[in-house]
C-alpha cells in the first residue's frame, strides 16, 4: 500500500435494518494521519458508519476500503489494522486492568512477551497511574476510558476509531483525551472520532456532518464556516426576548438574511458585506454590534436547517 | 498454523472465563454445591413406596374371620385401618379425603365362607391418583392371596404360579431408580443455566462488541466458553456421585471410564444448548427463562426419569430421541445398576456425541456477527 492511498475510502455506502435506513448512500475518504470527526445527533448514522468500517456490520450496499482491505472480503485482515473503541465501556469490570489487557492481547495474537513490553509503554503513553492489578470496576471513569484506549491501541492499529470517547466524562478527562488523540495523529495514526461536542469537532482536521443517515457536509472546520456563512455574521447584544417589535424590524431589514437567538444574545447573518455599515446605522443606540466568526454551532444549525428545507 | 490460533484464542477466552468464575462465588456454587444439595434433597423427598395408606373399615359381620381379614391389612406397614363412621355411605371417608380405601365386609361374610368356601368383601379405592392406585392394587392382590392361603391352610392353589425375581434392584428400592435419574436432571439443568448467562452477559455489558472487533471467530468464543464449564460440571458430578453412593447406597456396577465419558458428553451437550439459548436471546433474563423451560420440563417428563418412554405414544417416543437427558438417563442407570459392558451403550453414546456436535455447530452458526444499531 503506498502512502498516497487514503486510510478509509467509502463509496455509496448504505445500511438498512429492515425498512429503516440508518446510512443512506454516503461517500467520503479519510487521509492517512488525519483526525477526522463525525458530527451529528444521536441516530444520525455515525456509529453505524463506523461499525461498517470496522467490519462489525456488513453494508447493505456500497464499497468500503480500509487500509487497502475491502470490507466484505477478509474481514479479519481488516480487523487487524483497525482499533475500535466503542461508546459503551467494553472491558470486564470483574477483571483487573492487567488481566483485561493480556486477554485482549491474546485475542489479537500478541504473545505474552510482546504484551508485557507493550503494556507499560501504553501506560506511559496514556499517562495511566493506577496499578495494573486494580480491578477495573474500582477505577474512576477517566481511568476506565484510558484503559479502553490502551486496549484499542494494543495491536498498533493503523486506523483508530473512537466512538464518543468523551461522552459523560469530566472536562479534565476530555481535555486529556484530546491531547492523546493529537499525540496519536502526530505519530502518523489516522484517528476517526465521533462526538457531539462542537468544541471537540473544532480540533478535527476535517468534519463529516451527518443527519438522518446522510452526509450533509464534509470539510475542515474553517471551510465549513466559510461555506455556511460567506457573508458577515453579527452578534447583537443589548436587546432581549421582549423586544419583539425591534426584532421584527431587524428581521424585515433588507440587509438581514436571518436573525436567531444565541444564548443570551442574538446572532444575525447579512446578505452581503456591503450592507454592513448601513445596517448598523439603522439600529438603535442601545444595540451593540460585533462582527464574529461563526462557531460550529452556527454552522450546524444552518446546515441542518438547510437539509430540512 | 491457523488451527493453532483457533486453539490459542479459544484458550484465551477459557482462561478469562475461569477468572470470572473464580471471582463469582455464585457461579461456583451453582455448578458444584447446588447439584449436591438438590440430589440430596430430592433424593430423600421422592419415594414411590407408599406406606400407611388409610383404610376405612365397615365390618358389618364382626366375626372372627372378618376381624382376621382386617388384621391382615393393619398388620402390614402399608395400611393403616380405622373404623368407618358413616354406615350406609362407605365412600364418605374417601370423599372427605380421610381415607384412600374403604373396605366393606357385609354381615354373613364368615357364614358364607364356611358354607360355600366363597365370600366377598368390597373394596372402594380413590382413583384420583393413578400412581397410588396402581401400587394399592398390587398390595391388595398380595394380601388377598395371603389371606386365602391362610384360610385353606395350604399355599394358594392357582393352576399356574409365576414367581418373579427382580435382578439389578432386587428390593425394588426406589432410591436406586430415582437418584441416578436425578443426577441427570440436576446436572442438565444447571449446565444449561451456567452457559445461558455467559454470552448474554457479554452482550449486556458491551464486551461482546469488543470481542467482535477483534479477529476472534464465533467458534472460538463458543469453544472457549464451554471448556471451563465442562471442568466445573465434572467436578459437580463427582460430588453428586459421592452423595449417591454414600447417602443413598446406590450401587455402581459399570466402568468409571464410561461414566466419565458419558458425563463429559452430556455436560458438553447441555452447555452448548445453554450457549445456543444465550446466543439467540442475548439477554440474561430471557436466557434464564428459556433455560428453565427447555432445561426443566422436557427432561423431567420425557427423559424416562419417572415416566417410562415405552408407554408414550409413538410420536413422543421418537421426540424423546432429541433430548440429551433421555440418552444420559439410559446410560447412567445402566452404569449404576446393570454395569453392562460398554458395547451395550453404543447407541446412547453416539446420540449424545452427535447432539454435542450439533449444538456447538448451531451455537457458532447462530452467532451473528453484526451488532444492533
Amino acid at each position: 500500500m503506498n502512502n498516497k492511498s487514503p486510510a478509509v475510502e467509502i463509496k455509496n455506502l448504505s445500511v438498512r435494518f429492515g425498512s429503516f435506513t440508518a446510512v443512506d448512500d454516503i461517500s467520503f475518504s479519510v487521509q492517512k494521519g488525519e483526525i477526522f470527526g463525525f458530527l451529528g445527533a444521536n441516530g444520525a448514522g455515525k456509529t453505524t458508519t463506523i461499525r461498517v468500517i470496522c467490519g462489525l456490520l456488513l453494508p447493505t450496499s456500497g464499497e468500503v476500503t480500509v487500509a487497502g482491505e475491502v470490507s466484505n472480503s477478509g474481514e479479519n485482515r481488516l480487523k487487524e489494522k483497525v482499533g475500535y473503541m466503542s461508546q459503551k465501556f467494553t472491558l470486564y469490570d470483574d477483571l483487573t486492568v492487567g488481566e483485561n489487557l493480556y486477554f485482549k492481547a491474546a485475542l489479537r495474537k500478541i504473545d505474552n512477551e510482546a504484551a508485557s513490553k507493550k503494556i507499560p509503554e501504553l501506560f506511559k503513553f496514556i499517562g495511566f497511574s493506577h496499578s495494573p492489578s486494580t480491578l477495573v470496576r474500582e477505577l474512576p471513569t477517566g481511568a476506565k476510558q484510558q484503559i479502553s484506549l490502551a486496549a484499542t491501541l494494543l495491536h498498533d492499529p493503523e486506523i483508530i476509531f473512537l466512538d464518543e470517547p468523551t461522552a459523560g466524562v469530566s472536562p479534565g478527562v476530555r481535555d486529556m483525551f484530546w491531547k492523546l488523540i493529537e499525540k496519536l495523529a502526530k505519530e502518523g495514526k489516522t484517528v476517526i472520532v465521533t462526538t457531539h461536542y462542537m468544541d471537540e469537532a473544532e480540533q478535527c482536521r476535517r468534519i463529516a456532518l451527518m443527519r438522518s443517515g446522510r452526509l450533509i457536509a464534509l470539510d475542515s472546520p474553517q471551510g465549513l464556516k466559510k461555506s455556511a456563512y460567506p457573508e458577515p455574521l453579527l452578534r447583537l447584544s443589548g436587546l432581549g426576548r421582549s423586544d419583539s417589535e425591534l426584532l421584527a424590524k431587524i428581521s424585515a431589514d433588507p440587509a438581514v438574511e436571518k436573525i436567531w437567538p444565541f444564548g443570551m444574545r442574538y446572532h444575525a447573518s447579512l446578505k452581503s458585506e456591503e450592507q454592513l455599515e448601513s445596517f448598523k446605522k439603522r439600529l438603535p443606540e442601545r444595540v451593540s454590534v460585533e462582527r464574529i466568526s461563526p462557531s460550529l454551532d452556527d454552522v450546524f444549525l444552518k446546515l441542518v436547517e438547510g437539509a430540512e428545507r | 498454523m491457523k488451527r493453532n490460533f483457533v486453539l490459542h484464542r479459544a484458550l484465551a477466552i477459557a482462561k478469562k472465563e475461569v477468572m470470572h468464575i473464580m471471582r463469582d462465588p455464585f457461579t461456583l456454587g451453582l455448578a458444584v454445591v447446588v447439584p449436591l444439595i438438590m440430589v440430596l434433597f430430592f433424593g430423600f423427598a421422592i419415594d414411590f413406596d407408599f406406606r400407611g395408606i388409610k383404610v376405612a373399615v365397615y365390618d358389618q359381620d364382626n366375626s372372627r374371620l372378618s376381624r382376621e381379614l382386617v388384621r391382615s391389612f393393619s398388620a402390614s406397614e402399608y395400611f393403616k385401618t380405622f373404623a368407618g363412621a358413616s354406615a350406609g355411605a362407605p365412600a364418605k371417608e374417601i370423599e372427605e379425603g380421610k381415607a384412600t380405601i374403604s373396605m366393606v365386609i357385609n354381615s354373613g361374610f364368615e357364614r358364607e365362607i364356611f358354607s360355600s368356601r366363597n365370600s366377598q368383601a368390597q373394596i372402594i379405592v380413590d382413583g384420583t391418583d393413578n400412581q397410588k392406585t396402581g401400587v394399592v392394587a398390587a398390595y391388595l392382590g398380595g394380601i388377598q392371596r395371603a389371606f386365602s392361603s391362610k384360610l385353606s391352610g395350604s399355599p394358594a392353589s392357582d393352576p399356574i404360579k409365576i414367581t418373579a425375581r427382580f435382578i439389578y434392584n432386587p428390593e425394588l428400592n426406589t432410591k436406586w431408580f430415582i437418584v441416578p435419574g436425578l443426577i441427570v436432571i440436576v446436572t442438565g439443568l444447571l449446565s444449561i443455566l451456567l452457559t445461558a448467562l455467559t454470552v448474554a452477559r457479554e452482550w449486556e455489558n458491551g464486551s461482546m462488541e469488543m470481542l467482535l472487533s477483534t479477529p476472534v471467530t464465533p467458534f472460538e468464543i463458543v469453544l472457549g466458553k464451554i471448556l471451563p464449564y465442562v471442568g466445573l460440571g465434572l467436578t459437580g458430578i463427582v460430588f453428586v456421585y459421592i452423595v449417591a453412593r454414600l447417602a443413598f447406597s446406590v450401587p455402581f456396577r459399570g466402568s468409571y471410564l464410561a461414566l466419565g465419558a458419558a458425563c463429559f458428553l452430556f455436560i458438553t451437550t447441555s452447555l452448548a444448548q445453554g450457549l445456543l439459548i444465550s446466543v439467540i436471546t442475548r439477554q440474561q433474563q430471557k436466557a434464564m427463562q428459556a433455560s428453565m423451560v427447555v432445561g426443566l420440563l422436557p427432561p423431567l417428563l420425557l427423559s424416562g426419569f419417572i415416566f417410562p418412554i415405552e408407554s408414550m405414544p409413538l410420536f413422543f417416543r421418537y421426540l424423546t430421541m432429541v433430548l440429551p437427558p433421555r440418552w444420559f438417563t439410559a446410560i447412567i442407570r445402566t452404569l449404576f445398576l446393570k454395569g453392562t459392558p460398554f458395547e451395550g451403550l453404543v447407541i446412547p453414546f453416539i446420540a449424545l456425541a452427535l447432539m454435542a456436535v450439533i449444538f456447538i455447530a448451531a451455537a457458532s452458526k447462530r452467532f451473528k456477527r453484526d451488532l444492533e444499531p
